[in-house]
């Protein structure tokens, strides 16, 4: 039922009923409430992160910086800030950020080539993806999934015709794999994936029809064993995730590590706090691995649980862009849902060692400020849609 | 969408359950590895006593200092105590507390007790101490090649350290600590104590005082008569517990010349038990013991007490001619009786008893009396001994055992072949150890005296034994006489081969003795190994075993038998 529903823009786009001769359906309430349960549980979700990060760094933070405090206290910041910019979205009408496609577009390509200007850049673990100033650092990369949405949905929804023809999606493919390519030249090859997986996610979702998605598929299916022979340490990663076991120290450690976070947790945990693996074992125990300290300190029911809740969010979401009346909430509150669900499996997915470890945080756990704030203002505007829909769920997009 | 989504949760759930619930048990004992560091604690090693409690090796308590480099605070200030406690060089030291590249370092190994309490005082974090006592050997050289020495890592490698090691060694223990991925300790958590066990102490059947004894006597002999080697074993033939081991030359327990290590093999060797000689005069006691039992059992082949023997000096066997050492010119070695011919060790007399015999039967005999084959006594490298098969013997070969040549035996396996011939035909498997027993004096385990088999009926073996302390009161053996004592046994003079030919001067002085005859308590087998000059067991050998019994005697107060002036 549900994924009858969430299909229907493409459904409507195949049998040619999208869009609607006149456009009757197309309507933008007066705010309400809103989704409070959907805001509810993102808000939940970032304070559980908080506790994470404190929990996962504090032993490392008091070794590098004396203070068993500093990561906690810059994701409380982060947390503060998207607080603050999910409230101000929240009230916001969002059909005026329609016209700020393409301006987002472009400032994610400038923020994302300023990433190579020397001086500008910074370098971390053999990868260029952060620019800043001093402390101040942004990832780049974090915005330009948002801004790529942004750009997206305002670009369909301007002329929904667009999604019939292949010259029509050109432009978004255009903007797509510009963002992409500039992404896997720092390399980060996860949130290069993570942004591919959005764009197929978000044409499908807008309804293009089933040619072009196949013919958009095939050369993906090409690329990614080109990609990894190309660069010789993903080969090794991919090999080192095979068996781990092969090379302890070097590729592999990263794995193992998490494997004995994760076997440490067991069923039911070992108590908040009280990893063993966050002893300086587990690199990246605050961010991308995060996942592993949770997993550890809550066990198997946590990660349930914890699934749960994004589970809950990605419904909820999606539901919200179901709901919606008219196009461009669609698309958007679609297009953000699907990047924190995108996001969450692959990071679910690198923690239990399914794919190669690649560095993508746990969107509003892990620690990290762009990724903190950008995800909650995002939330924010998908509570936004929510907030004009009606009470019913929309019918306009099925006719039936 | 939601569908590929819900797709992928499984995915990965499903994969975090078999990680977290089913694959768990084995990722947590590899991880346990890394979350740990370990400081040994050594298990206190047993001691080692003679049969009434002497220490013979014993252990001064001796710690090792280990340094920790990640979870030193103070790298300065605990380099300067130890240094001024240890009277090193501050600098090693401090190189040493700051050396993160190793999770432990030993500061250092082996220092006193004394030390050790003084620095433990100070409380310096990130340093740690380790029980490792030194091994010592109250009596320096004796009994050196019974008792063994241990390895570096005081694992026992010869002699009874090497042999009950398992026992002695008890199991290490370790402390464990929590650390972190670098070595430091975490905070508030406690470290796991497996405690040591300690090894159990080995009770000898040796007696230290007869040994001190047998010890002297052999030294004296090696000076005097400038000899190769001179050794000795004395047992009890009551149970075959072995009371003295004298290997001489020797070398002190304490200072073990561990640089020359082809020295050291030769030094530490207990020859008695890994070496064969060729026994000569000393084995006619079996081939006496084998007449005697086959002629009471009524065999027609066996000769009587009665029996004269031909009077001519040489046998001609296959052709060969085989001689007595004496020229029995002049009367001497005529009409000899059985009793008459192991006075004179005559060698004709034995010829004619092992041919008449018959291999077969002489070889049962051999078999009895354990030649060829291992005593089973509980000590490493133990040697058989050389038997011509039965099978391929030539006669005149056969001819020659019967006066103890053409075989090679070890001096154990003559001397526990000599006491199951005098104690009534009993033979046991020879022991160094009676006991085992932990600190508390309680007996963990015993060695108990296990009879073998018979070799001949109490009869033949009371009528041997008093034709051997005819030997020893009239015959070749009078120096090892002693009034009022009952002294018995048989000498043996045999030439050295060398690569296969007999050495020109070359002689092998033995005495294998017991007393009192009629219910023998001590026998001692006295080897002189080259004696320059004069080589006739005789006069050699057995002046030893007199000096071995009279300490005996002194040591254990043991009166004179009745009668006796």
């Amino acid at each position: 039922m549900r994924r009858k529903s969430s299909n229907s823009g493409a459904e409507a786009a195949a049998t040619g009923i999208w869009p609607p001769a006149a456009k009757p359906a197309e309507r933008f309430r007066e705010g309400g409430k809103g989704d409070l349960l959907f805001l509810g549980a993102v808000v939940l979700l970032a304070a559980f992160g908080l506790v994470a990060v404190y929990s996962a760094s504090s032993y490392n933070a008091e070794v590098q910086y004396g203070d068993a405090m500093f990561f906690f206290k810059k994701q409380l910041v982060g947390f503060v800030l998207g607080l603050a910019a999910m409230a101000a979205i929240a009230f916001f009408d969002y059909r005026k950020l329609q016209k700020f496609g393409l301006p987002a577009l472009i400032l994610s390509l400038v923020l994302l080539a300023l990433v190579f200007v020397p001086g500008v850049g910074k370098s971390n673990y053999g990868a260029t993806r952060w620019i800043g100033f001093g402390s101040f650092t942004i990832q780049p990369s974090e915005i330009a999934k948002y801004g790529f949405i942004l750009f997206t949905a305002g670009y369909f929804a301007k002329d929904p015709a667009r999604l019939r023809t292949f010259k029509g999606i050109l432009p978004v493919l255009g903007a797509g794999l510009s963002i992409c390519v500039l992404i896997m030249l720092e390399p980060n090859m996860s949130v290069t994936m993570c942004v591919g997986a959005i764009m197929v996610g978000m044409l499908f979702l807008g309804g293009i029809t089933k040619k072009t998605l196949a013919f958009l598929c095939i050369p993906v299916i090409f690329l990614v064993p080109a990609l990894i022979i190309a660069e010789p340490y993903r080969l090794k990663r991919l090999s080192a995730f095979m068996d781990p076991w092969a090379s302890p120290q070097e590729e592999g450690y990263q794995l193992i590590q998490s494997l004995y976070a994760l076997g440490n947790g067991n069923f039911f945990g070992t108590g908040l706090f009280r990893s063993r693996q966050k002893y300086r074992f587990l690199p990246f125990s605050e961010s991308d691995f995060i996942l592993s300290v949770i997993a550890e300190e809550t066990g198997f029911i946590g990660v349930l649980a914890l699934f749960f809740v994004i589970g809950f969010i990605v419904y909820r979401g999606m539901k919200i862009a179901n709901a919606c009346e008219n196009f461009y909430g669609y698309m958007l509150a679609a297009g953000i849902t699907l990047a924190f669900a995108v996001q969450s499996c692959l990071n679910a997915l690198v923690v239990s060692g399914c794919i190669p470890p690649t560095g993508l945080p746990l969107p509003l756990i892990s620690a990290g400020n762009t990724s903190l704030v950008v995800t909650m203002a995002g939330m924010g505007l998908v509570y936004a849609v929510s907030r004009h829909n009606g009470k019913r769920k929309f019918i306009g997009y099925t006719t039936k | 969408m939601i569908a590929a989504i819900a797709f992928l949760f499984c995915i990965f759930l499903g994969r975090f359950f078999y990680i977290q619930v089913i694959w768990e048990d084995e990722l947590h004992y590899l991880a346990l590895d890394q979350w740990t560091r370990e400081i040994p604690v050594n298990a206190g090693r047993g001691q080692i006593v003679d049969r009434n409690g002497e220490l013979l090796a014993g252990n001064r308590p001796q710690f090792s200092v280990y340094a920790r480099a990640s979870a030193v605070d103070d790298a300065e200030g605990s380099a300067h105590a130890l240094a001024d406690a240890l009277h090193s060089s501050y600098e090693e030291i401090y190189r040493k507390l700051t050396d993160k590249s190793k999770s432990e370092i030993v500061i250092v190994r082996r220092a006193e007790k004394e030390l050790v309490e003084t620095i433990e005082k100070t409380e310096m974090k990130g340093v740690y101490y380790a029980r490792n006592d030194a091994r010592v050997y109250p009596h320096g050289a004796l009994a050196s090649q019974v008792i063994g020495f241990t390895a570096y890592d005081r694992s026992g490698t010869t002699g009874i350290e090497g042999y009950y090691n398992a026992y002695l060694a008890g199991e290490n223990g370790e402390i464990l600590y929590d650390t972190d991925l670098v070595g430091v300790d975490l905070k508030g958590a406690t470290a796991a104590y497996l405690p040591a066990t300690d090894g159990l102490n080995v009770k000898l059947t040796l007696d230290y005082r007869i040994q001190t004894v047998a010890e002297e006597v052999m030294g004296r002999a090696l000076e005097e008569h400038d000899a190769l080697a001179a050794r000795a074993v004395v047992l009890d033939p009551n149970d075959f517990s072995v009371l003295a081991m004298v290997n001489l030359p020797s070398y002190d327990l304490n200072e073990i010349p561990r640089d020359d290590m082809d020295a050291l093999n030769a030094l530490s060797r207990n020859c008695l038990v890994s070496d064969v000689y060729e026994p000569g005069s000393t084995f006619k006691i079996v081939t006496a013991a084998a007449d005697i039992e086959e002629y009471l059992r009524g065999n027609a082949k066996a000769f009587s007490p009665q029996h004269i023997f031909s009077s001519a000096r040489t046998r001609t066997v296959d052709g060969t001619t085989i001689r007595c050492w004496s020229d029995h010119k002049n009367g001497k070695h005529s009409n000899e009786t059985l009793a008459e011919a192991l006075n004179n060790s005559c060698n004709p007399c034995f010829v004619d008893i092992a041919l008449s015999l018959g291999k077969e039967t002489f070889y049962d005999y051999l078999a009895a009396f354990r030649f060829g084959r291992a005593t089973g006594v509980d000590f490493s490298g133990e040697s058989i001994g050389m038997l011509l098969p039965e099978s391929t013997l030539r006669d005149c070969d056969f001819a020659r055992i019967g006066f103890g040549q053409s075989i090679a035996v070890t001096p154990l396996q003559l001397a526990c072949a000599a006491a199951s011939a005098v104690n009534g035909g009993y033979y046991y498997t020879p022991r160094l150890v009676s006991e085992l027993y932990s600190d508390d004096g309680s007996v963990r385990e015993k060695v108990r005296s296990s009879l073998v088999g018979r070799t001949v009926s109490e009869k033949a073996s009371a009528m041997l034994s008093e034709m051997l302390e005819g030997v020893v009161r009239d015959g070749s053996g009078k120096h090892a006489y002693i009034e009022g004592y009952r002294v018995a046994g048989k000498t043996g003079t045999a030439q050295k081969y060398e690569n296969g030919v007999i050495a020109q001067g070359k002689y092998v002085s033995s005495f294998v003795g017991y007393f009192p005859a009629n219910a023998p308590r001590y026998l001692a087998l006295v080897i002189v190994d080259e004696p320059q000059g004069t080589y006739y067991g005789s006069t050699v050998a057995a002046p030893c075993a007199k000096e071995i019994f009279e300490g005996i005697i002194d040591v254990m107060n043991i009166p004179p038998v009745e009668g006796s002036v």
